[in-house]
């Protein structure tokens, strides 16, 4: 079997066949009863998402389980959790167009919006924690009444400029790879109000060879701009941790760590996509069993290299032997929060290993709860990031410990269900699944077979 | 030129042995339409802008006017005491450049692209030719230059390239 065809099935090697299997689906055809009701259940979870947060901003971050001590709180975690997953898009994007990897193709278009989505969820959790989200502006620099200008030192005004330019470029990147899809979407029978949409933001593209030639060019060169821009985004985050001088948080590995763990819960997402995608979009001959071996080792490296970062921080607090260093770990493993450690360690660094098997690599359910397990574990991390340290910080007078409330939990699960309803959202409107590319692997694997 | 043969195309390989043919033929090229990237030799006539160049360019040239301006804001126009860090403290003030900085070489590059790819054009005139609307979806199109007189020979010479579909536009 030639490498093209691993990808394929024999169904979908006919250019036809893949336009009618990915715009088939789109507005022209009828939203399926499961749609439907998926669109209304995370829309009313996203409604009482919604009121959570209209009730915090009408009576304050009191509502929340912040204290003097952990004044970051759910907020912060869930902000550094969103915005590991809306990591993983882009650079899974890039960094498999770089290496010339053909399974990318199945996968690139729904990880771009993903981290679109989840880039976007995150931004709002920073804003949400200013407790006076109305004046989030002043983090950009513009000349104000009091010729005041941003703090540059803040870690706050880096996450601005990180999340802004990552999110903006992460767009582009997008929309470029779009437009080529949006102009066959243009030119098949359909609404003609969806046509004339689609015509518009496909720029009056024709698939001339100068205009490929070009468009390929920008694509590559946006790869290679993506790759360290991700890195340094992630990176920023750790750096609102790691520039600070508390017990667990001042640690140079932590810029690095942190972008491993947002590859790997975006890549978690990534294959929970996949698995509803293929199933509910009937795309299983372009989602092939190979494609989810190939994500299943990709969450079997980033595990083992999560159990490797987790040795190391803990190594390190043992081997300094600084007292408050020592007195944190021992809290992690036997403090009230020990719990989330050690769901953390089973769901980011156990259940990983189970990959080691082939046959598990390409079972669904497996594939179903180890990712779902990656997602839960790296958001007790996040949460551990936060509680732990701020719980017992230096000062023993300062110390204590972090209750979340309703109106936190249901700020979050507010956020899952706009997550959820933007993406059933675009998946009636833009193809998930990039055409062209499918059809350049196909046009491969043909002329291998016939070779 | 008094006609227009155009030829659609199921698949590659015909396509460029149309494109080859063509060539050998020394008949002129007016346009060819793929639904995906195809390399041929000279196909495509000019040579794509450089637009890592002018990523590069643009993201540097963003990145220095933000470090600038970061410096004028910090250490002239509000110079502000911050636990007596150094007012031109340069390792942080790299962090929002760089990031503004790859984000200007992304648009950069958008830019130099829809100018070279000639977008947004919404209107033009491959948009009457009904095979150019089938070449965002399946088939490879190509449009030869030719006299109404040795029309038919052009077409017959795509047709052996293997042309699915043929036909003479004349004036």
């Amino acid at each position: 079997m030639s490498d093209a065809a691993r990808w394929l099935l024999p169904s979908v090697l006919d250019h036809k066949a893949i336009t009618d299997a990915i715009a088939g689906p789109l507005v022209e055809g009828r939203a399926g009863k499961r749609w439907w009701i998926a669109m209304l259940v995370s829309l009313l979870v996203t409604g009482v998402g919604a009121v959570a947060t209209g009730i915090s901003f009408e009576y304050g971050p009191g509502l929340w389980g912040n204290n003097s001590a952990v004044v970051w709180g759910f907020p912060i975690a869930n902000y550094v959790w969103w915005i590991g997953i809306g990591n993983a898009g882009t650079l899974i994007s890039a960094l498999l167009l770089l290496t010339r990897q053909k399974w990318r193709n199945a996968i690139n278009r729904f990880a771009e919006a993903m981290t679109i989505l989840a880039v976007t969820i995150a931004g709002l959790f920073p804003i949400i924690h200013l407790g006076r989200p109305m004046y989030f502006y002043w983090m950009a620099p513009y000349s104000n009444t009091m010729n005041l200008w941003p703090q540059w030192r803040s870690a706050l005004v880096w996450d601005f400029w990180a999340i802004l330019s990552y999110l903006l470029f992460s767009l582009l990147f997008f929309y470029l790879g779009l437009i080529p899809d949006l102009a066959t979407l243009r030119d098949r029978e359909g609404p003609r109000s969806w046509r004339r949409i689609w015509g518009a933001c496909a720029l009056g593209w024709q698939g001339t060879p100068a205009q490929w030639r070009t468009h390929q060019r920008l694509q590559r060169t946006m790869a290679v701009i993506a790759t360290p821009l991700v890195c340094s985004v992630h990176s920023i985050v750790g750096l609102d941790f790691a520039a600070s001088l508390m017990p667990g948080w001042t640690e140079s590995v932590f810029p690095p760590y942190f972008v491993v763990g947002a590859y790997f819960s975006g890549f978690a997402m990534v294959v929970l996509l996949a698995l509803v995608i293929r199933s509910a979009l009937g795309l299983e001959a372009m989602i092939r069993p190979a494609h989810l071996d190939a994500c299943a080792r990709m969450l079997l490296a980033a595990g083992s290299v999560m159990l490797l970062s987790y040795g190391s921080e803990w190594l390190s607090a043992l081997w300094t032997g600084e007292a408050a260093d020592l007195r944190f770990l021992r809290f992690s493993f036997t403090g009230p929060y020990s719990g989330l450690t050690y769901g953390m360690i089973l769901g980011n660094c156990l259940l990983p290993q189970l990959f080691w098997s082939p046959t598990l690599r390409r079972s669904v359910p497996v594939l179903a709860i180890v990712s779902a397990g990656v997602l839960v574990g790296m958001y007790f991390e996040r949460i551990l990031i936060i509680c732990n340290t701020l719980s017992i910080g230096y000062v023993p007078a300062a110390w204590t410990l972090y209750v979340p409330t309703l109106i936190d939990a249901l700020i979050l699960l507010g956020t899952g269900g706009l997550f959820v309803f933007a993406f059933l959202l675009l998946a009636r409107i833009i193809p998930l699944v990039p055409m062209y590319e499918i059809r350049e692997l196909a046009e491969e694997a043909q002329m291998r077979a016939a070779a | 030129m008094t006609a227009l043969a155009l030829a659609s195309f199921d698949r590659e390989a015909p396509f460029r042995e149309a494109v080859a043919r063509a060539g050998e033929a020394d008949r002129r090229i007016v346009g060819l339409w793929s639904p995906y990237p195809v390399e041929i030799g000279n196909m495509g006539e000019e040579v794509a802008a450089p637009i890592p160049w002018i990523a590069l360019a643009g993201g540097w040239g963003a990145a220095i006017l933000f470090y600038a301006f970061t410096w004028w804001t910090a250490t002239q126009a509000y110079p502000f005491d911050s636990g007596g860090r150094p007012l031109h403290s340069w390792p942080v003030f790299l962090i929002a450049p760089v990031e503004f900085g790859a984000l200007a070489a992304g648009i950069a590059g958008m830019i130099a692209f829809l100018v070279r790819a000639r977008l947004a054009r919404l209107h033009h005139p491959a948009f009457d030719i009904a095979e150019v609307e089938r070449a965002s979806s399946e088939h490879f199109v190509i449009a030869l230059a030719c006299d109404a007189e040795d029309g038919n020979e052009v077409l017959a010479l795509l047709l052996e390239a293997g042309a699915v579909h043929s036909r003479l536009v004349t004036r």
